[in-house]
C-alpha cells in the first residue's frame, strides 16, 4: 500500500452480474464506484438466459 | 455506471491507481432519451441482433433488450445509414425529445480509484470453425445460446420452439456435450466448461415443458456433471421425465432430406454402431474466456494461465498477479452463476479490505429540506396526467382524463406534461408543490416499479413525505395493452386516476425507520470459512468473535494436505491461526457451543456456552461456518478390515502404501443414492490427485477408480488427463452393478462389472480406499435458532441459489463453506470472503434504514392468539407476555417486509399494514366499481 | 347480454403478478380492458372483506394473483 492514504473509490471493468453484484456491495459498503461496460446495456450473458432471471434490476 | 467504455491504461500501485477510460460515443443524449422507441421504429436499416444470437433483426438505433439498464438507446455507427452513406437521420426527426447528437465524439475518462475489480466474463465456443458439428451448414444445428433465445418468451419466435429450416415444431432434439471443451485433438480447450451438463439437462425439461409429453430429449454426454447444489436431484428428476442419457460422443451429423432432418451416428455404451434421426441439434458450447477481458488484462499487467484465464492461487482465490486488483467471475475459469455471485461479494471485499481507512471518504448522503407538517390538512391533491410522448397520449384521451381529474374530490390542481419523467418536469413539479400548497400528489403515467422512486424523490424536495405519492398506472396496463380501443382505454384510463385519486385523500405520511448497528459479527464454527470470514472483518476494522465446538482451529481442513493446485495446505492453516490468533480485533471462544439466539439484523443477541459457563454476545451480523465432514459409512467393509481405508488416510499414512501393488479407489460412496441424492463435488478430484501421486512415486503400484460419472470440472479436467497419461485404469460403474470387496487371505478382492469389456472383472488390491459422501455437520440447533432453512441433507439454504448465494431471507445472517455445501477449499475460501463482504455492508453503517412499510399492532385490541406471529414468513412477529394480559403480538420491524399477511388474518383487526391500510385499499377498490 | 361488459378488480402482488401485468405492456399483448388493478405488496393481504366490497360497490368479479 502507499504511504499516503488510499483512494475510498474502486473500478469495476464489467457490467454482467458478477460486476454488478461486486459494484453492489463496494457502494453499500462506503465505496464510490466505478462500473464499466463496453456495450451499451449491462446485464451480460446472464440476460440472455431463459429463465433464471427475476429482477433485472442493477438498483445502481 | 459507464457504458460503451473500454479501459486502456492505468499507473500507481493499490490504493492509489490512475486509470483512463476510453468511452465511445452512443449518439443519443443519456439525459434526454425517454426509451419511447420512435428512432427505432422510424430506423431503416435492419441489423443482425447479436442479443438473440443473430435469430432476428433488430435497428441501428437500438436498446440490446426490453429490460436493459440503462433503458435508453444507442446508434450502433457500424450500420448507421446515415454514418456510413451520409443520409437518412430519420431518427433525429423523429426523435421528441431531440435526443440524437450525431456530433458526440468518443471521449477519454481518467478515474481515481483504490482498487480494480476485473469481471469481464467468458464468450461462448464457437462452433462454426469445425465441420464435424456442421453448425455453419445445417440450419437445424444450433447453439446452446441460440437455443437459450429460442425457448425465450422474449426471443425472436416469443418462446415457441421451432425448427430453423421449415418453422415446424421439434418432436426429437439432441444434446451435445462438451463442444468446445475436453476436447484436445479439435478445439484445444482440455477443460471442462463446468455449466453445460445442468444447463442442457435446464434446457430439455424446458423444452419438454413447451413441446409436451410426445418430445423426446436426448442427452449425448461424455460423463454427466451435476456437481452443484441440488443438481443431482435435478438430473435424477429430468430422467424421470423422460430425457434419455446416452454416454456417447456423436461423431457424424448428416441431412437426411430436404426439410434438413438430422441423423447421427455414434456408437452404443455396447459398442454398437447406431444410427437415429432427430429434428434438430442443440450443441453445448462451453466458455472460453472473454477478448475484452484478456485484452484488459494484459492492459492492467496481470498473469494469465496457460487457458487465458486470469491466475490465481486456491489460497486466494480472488486475488491477480497485481496487488490491489482483483478477479472474480468467469474471466477466472469457467463457473456457474452462483459461483461468480460469491467471487463477486469476494473480491469486494477483498478490494475494501486495503481501502478501510477511505471508507465513506467520496460516498455523500442525499439531503432533503425538512418536511411539511401535512397529515391533518384537508387533502389538496395534485394530479399529473403524463402523455408519455404518444405512448399515452397516442391512445387514451389524455385531455379527457385531465379534465375528469378535475372534477373529483380533494382535487387543487390538475396538468397534462409530455414527459412527467423528463427532469424539467420534476423541477417544475417541486415549483407547482409549493405554490399550489398541494399535500397528496397523484401521477397518472408508466409504473410504480419502475417510477414510484424518482417521483417520491421529487416530492420529497418539495418538502412532502414521500408516502404523499400514488401513481396510475395508465401506460404498462393501459394504453399499451389495449392499443386498438382507444374509447376503452380512456375509460380505463380514468377508472385508474379515480382509484388513485381516492386511495391517495387517505394516505399518510410514514417516518423514516432505522436500526442502529452492532459493529461486531459472531462467527460460528472455525475451520478455514469461519477463520477467513473473520480475518477479512478484521482487517475491515470489525470486531469479530469465532465460536468452535472442537478444542482446536481448523476444521475439516485440518486432514487435507494439498489444494486441487497442489498448494500447501497445512502451511497454509498454520499462517491462518496465527494471524487469527494474534489479531486483536479477533476473539476465539473454543469447546464453545451456541445454545440460544434472539434479535435482527444488526442486533443479534446470542448465548454461548463455554465449559459451564454461558456468555451472551451482541452482534450486527452473524456469519454461519458450521462445516461438514467425510461420512463413515459401513458399505465395501469399512472398519473391519484396516486395508479399506477412506479419503486422505493414505495420504496421511504414506507407510501404508510402501508396499502396496495395488490401490483401488470406490468414489460415490453413499454420495448420489437415494439417502444422499446429492454429489459430494470434491471426491472425484481428491481421489485424481491420490491417484497421480501414488504412480508418479511407484510407477509399479496398480492404481483403479471405480467411479461413475468422473466430476472434476473446471481446469481439474487436467488432473483426470494426466491420471489416464500415468496409466491409471477407470472403471465405470452403475447404482445397480455396484463394486463388491471381499476379504481374502492375501488381501482383497473387488469385483466390478467392466462396461467397455461387457464382462465382470476381479481386481487382486492391496489397499481399498473409499471416496465417502461429505455431509454436513448437525445444523438443526443453529437452524432453530436462527430461523434460518435447511434443506433436506440439512445444508443451509441461501436466500437464493443463483442471486443471493451467501445471503438468507433473514438480513445480516450469511453462510459460507461446507455448511452450505461441500466444496473445495478455493470455493470456501471465496465464499467466506464473500460472506464477509456480505457483512461488511451492515457493519459500515451507524444505523440502517429499513423499508418503514411495516403492520402496526394495536395491542388494546389484539387478544394474543398468535395467528399473526404464525403466518408472518419472516419472524417478524412475536408474542410478548403482558403483565397478567396475557400474551400481546409484537411488530419487529427490523425483520417485516410489509406484506400484510398479519392484517389479513387477523381475527380482531388488531393489526394495521402502514400505506396499505384497509381502508386506503378499500378506497381504490370502492372506486374501482363505480 | 351480448354486450356485457364486466368490470374485474385485480389485486395483483407487488413482486409477480403485478409486474407480469407490466411486461405484458412491456410486450404490448393486448387483452380485454375490464380490468381494475389494486396493487399489494402480497396477495396474502387480500381479506375477504375487499372482495365482498369489490362486489358491493359494483364490480362484478376478483382477480387475486401472486
Amino acid at each position: 500500500m502507499s504511504n499516503s492514504s488510499p483512494i475510498g473509490s474502486v473500478l469495476v471493468v464489467g457490467g454482467g452480474i458478477t460486476g454488478m453484484q461486486s459494484a453492489l456491495d463496494l457502494a453499500e459498503s462506503g465505496y464510490y464506484v466505478y462500473l464499466i461496460e463496453q456495450s451499451p446495456a449491462i446485464g451480460g450473458a446472464m440476460a440472455q438466459l431463459d429463465k433464471t432471471f427475476p429482477t433485472n434490476d442493477c438498483s445502481m | 455506471m459507464i457504458t460503451l467504455s473500454k479501459v486502456t491504461s492505468i499507473t500507481g500501485e493499490e490504493g492509489n491507481f490512475t486509470v483512463t477510460v476510453k468511452k465511445y460515443p452512443r449518439y443519443v443524449d443519456m439525459d434526454a432519451c425517454i426509451a419511447c422507441g420512435t428512432c427505432a421504429e422510424k430506423c431503416p436499416a435492419k441489423v443482425v441482433d447479436e442479443f438473440n444470437e443473430g435469430l432476428a433483426k433488430r435497428k441501428a438505433i437500438y436498446v440490446p433488450y426490453a429490460q436493459a439498464v440503462p433503458l435508453k438507446y444507442a446508434i450502433d455507427r457500424d450500420n448507421c445509414i446515415y454514418f456510413q452513406k451520409g443520409r437518412c437521420r430519420a431518427c433525429e426527426k423523429f426523435c421528441p425529445t431531440k435526443a440524437i447528437r450525431f456530433d458526440d465524439v468518443e471521449t477519454d475518462i481518467t478515474l481515481q480509484v483504490g482498487s480494480v475489480i476485473l469481471t469481464a466474463g467468458f464468450t461462448p465456443f464457437n462452433p462454426a470453425k469445425f465441420d464435424n458439428y456442421q453448425h455453419a451448414r445445417f440450419p437445424n444445428v444450433v447453439t446452446s445460446m441460440e437455443f437459450e433465445r429460442i425457448l425465450s418468451a422474449g426471443g425472436p419466435f416469443a418462446g415457441h420452439v421451432k425448427r430453423l429450416s421449415d418453422g415446424v415444431e421439434p418432436k426429437k432434439i439432441a444434446w451435445l456435450q462438451c463442444v468446445g471443451s475436453r476436447d484436445m485433438n479439435r478445439c484445444d480447450n482440455p477443460y471442462c466448461s463446468s455449466v453445460c451438463c445442468m444447463y442442457a439437462i435446464k434446457e430439455s425439461v424446458i423444452a419438454k415443458e413447451h413441446l409436451g409429453k410426445d418430445f423426446q430429449p436426448t442427452i449425448f454426454y461424455m460423463d454427466m456433471r451435476t456437481h452443484g447444489k441440488d443438481f443431482e436431484k435435478y438430473y435424477d428428476r429430468a430422467r424421470e421425465e423422460g430425457v434419455r442419457f446416452i454416454r456417447s460422443r456423436v461423431h457424424t451429423i448428416t441431412e437426411v432430406d430436404a426439410s434438413g432432418t438430422l441423423n447421427l451416428a455414434y456408437v452404443s455404451d455396447t459398442g454398437k454402431r447406431v444410427e437415429e434421426e432427430f429434428d434438430m441439434v442443440v450443441l453445448s458450447v462451453g466458455m472460453e474466456p472473454a477478448q475484452s477481458g484478456i485484452d484488459a488484462a494484459n492492459i492492467l499487467g496481470i498473469e494469465l494461465n496457460p487457458y487465458r484465464f486470469v491466475k490465481t492461487a486456491d489460497t486466494s482465490p480472488v486475488s491477480t498477479s497485481r496487488k490491489g486488483i482483483y478477479v472474480a467471475g468467469s474471466l477466472q475459469g469457467c463457473k456457474d452463476i452462483p459461483q461468480s455471485v460469491v467471487e463477486a461479494s469476494a473480491a469486494a471485499c477483498q478490494a475494501s479490505v486495503s481501502l478501510s481507512s477511505a471508507r465513506g471518504t467520496l460516498v455523500r448522503d442525499k439531503i432533503f429540506p425538512a418536511e411539511l407538517h401535512v397529515a391533518a390538512d384537508t387533502p389538496r391533491i395534485g394530479v399529473f396526467v403524463c402523455n408519455c410522448g404518444i405512448n399515452i397520449g397516442g391512445i387514451a384521451d389524455v385531455p379527457a382524463v385531465a379534465a375528469y381529474a378535475k372534477t373529483l374530490p380533494h382535487v387543487a390542481y390538475v396538468e397534462e406534461d409530455l414527459f412527467a419523467c423528463s427532469q424539467d418536469t420534476q423541477e417544475k413539479m417541486v415549483d407547482v408543490i409549493k405554490k399550489e400548497k398541494l399535500n397528496r400528489i397523484v401521477v397518472a403515467a408508466c409504473t410504480p416499479r419502475t417510477h414510484e422512486p424518482l417521483f417520491q424523490e421529487t416530492i420529497r424536495n418539495a418538502g412532502l413525505n414521500a408516502y404523499l405519492f400514488e401513481m396510475a398506472n395508465i401506460r404498462n396496463q393501459c394504453t399499451w395493452v389495449h392499443s386498438q380501443e382507444k374509447d376503452k382505454a380512456t375509460a380505463k384510463a380514468k377508472d385508474l386516476v379515480r382509484m388513485a385519486i381516492s386511495r391517495a385523500s387517505l394516505l399518510e405520511p410514514i417516518p423514516d425507520l432505522s436500526v442502529p448497528v452492532s459493529k461486531t459479527a459472531l462467527v460460528i464454527g472455525g475451520g478455514i470459512a469461519g477463520m477467513t470470514a473473520a480475518l477479512s472483518l478484521a482487517n475491515q476494522g470489525f470486531s469479530a468473535t469465532i465460536v468452535e465446538k472442537s478444542g482446536i482451529l481448523g476444521g475439516a481442513a485440518l486432514d487435507v494436505l494439498h489444494t486441487w493446485k497442489g498448494e500447501d495446505v497445512p502451511s497454509y492453516l498454520n499462517d491462518l491461526i496465527r494471524d487469527v490468533s494474534a489479531n486483536s480485533n479477533i476473539t476465539v471462544l473454543l469447546n464453545a457451543e451456541v445454545i440460544d439466539a434472539s434479535g435482527f439484523v444488526g442486533n443479534f443477541e446470542t448465548k454461548v456456552r463455554r465449559n459451564d459457563s454461558i456468555q451472551t454476545i451482541l452482534h450486527g451480523a452473524t456469519i454461519i461456518a458450521t462445516g461438514g465432514k467425510a461420512a463413515r459409512v459401513d458399505e465395501y467393509g469399512y472398519g473391519k478390515n484396516p486395508r479399506i481405508t477412506r479419503w486422505h488416510d493414505l495420504e496421511n499414512n504414506p507407510e501404508m502404501l510402501a508396499d502396496a501393488n495395488s490401490v483401488v479407489f470406490i468414489q460415490c460412496v453413499g454420495s448420489r443414492d437415494e439417502n444422499r441424492p446429492y454429489c459430494s463435488r470434491i471426491c472425484c478430484t481428491t481421489s485424481m490427485m491420490q491417484a497421480i501421486a501414488i504412480r508418479e512415486k511407484s510407477p509399479d503400484t496398480s492404481v483403479f477408480i471405480l467411479y461413475r460419472d468422473i466430476r472434476t470440472f473446471g481446469e481439474r479436467e487436467l488432473l483426470y488427463k494426466k491420471a489416464r497419461e500415468l496409466g491409471v485404469v477407470f472403471i465405470q460403474y452403475s447404482l445397480d452393478k455396484k463394486p463388491v470387496v471381499t476379504e481374502t487371505p492375501d488381501g482383497l478382492l473387488v469385483d466390478v462389472f467392466d462396461p467397455v469389456l461387457q464382462q465382470p472383472l476381479q481386481i487382486q488390491a492391496d489397499l481399498v480406499n473409499l471416496a465417502t459422501a461429505i455431509e454436513s455437520a448437525p445444523n438443526e440447533d443453529i437452524a432453530g435458532f436462527y430461523k434460518l432453512p435447511l434443506n433436506a441433507e440439512k445444508f443451509f439454504m441461501e436466500a437464493h441459489a443463483k442471486l443471493r448465494p451467501v445471503d438468507f431471507a433473514s438480513d445480516g445472517i450469511f453462510v459460507c463453506g461446507l455448511a452450505h455445501y461441500p466444496k473445495p477449499i478455493d470455493e470456501s475460501i471465496a465464499q467466506a470472503m464473500a460472506a464477509a463482504g456480505r457483512a461488511a455492508t451492515v457493519l459500515s453503517k451507524t444505523a440502517i434504514s429499513v423499508s418503514p412499510l411495516v403492520s402496526k399492532v394495536d395491542t388494546g385490541k389484539c387478544i394474543g392468539c398468535g395467528l399473526c406471529a404464525e403466518v408472518c414468513p419472516f419472524g417478524a412477529i412475536i408474542l410478548e407476555d403482558a403483565d397478567g394480559k396475557g400474551y400481546r403480538a409484537k411488530n419487529i420491524s427490523a425483520s417485516c417486509k410489509g406484506c400484510g399477511l398479519c392484517a389479513a388474518s387477523c381475527p380482531q383487526k388488531a393489526i394495521e399494514m402502514l400505506h396499505f391500510k384497509d381502508e386506503q385499499i378499500l378506497a381504490a377498490v370502492c372506486a374501482a366499481g363505480r | 347480454m351480448e354486450n356485457f361488459e364486466p368490470k374485474i378488480v385485480a389485486f395483483l402482488c407487488n413482486w409477480c403478478a403485478y409486474a407480469g401485468a407490466d411486461l405484458a405492456g412491456v410486450s404490448r399483448l393486448q387483452h380485454p380492458s375490464f380490468m381494475r388493478t389494486v396493487r399489494v405488496m402480497c396477495s396474502g393481504r387480500v381479506d375477504p372483506i375487499f372482495i365482498i366490497q369489490a362486489l358491493k360497490n359494483g364490480c362484478d368479479g376478483a382477480l387475486v394473483a401472486g
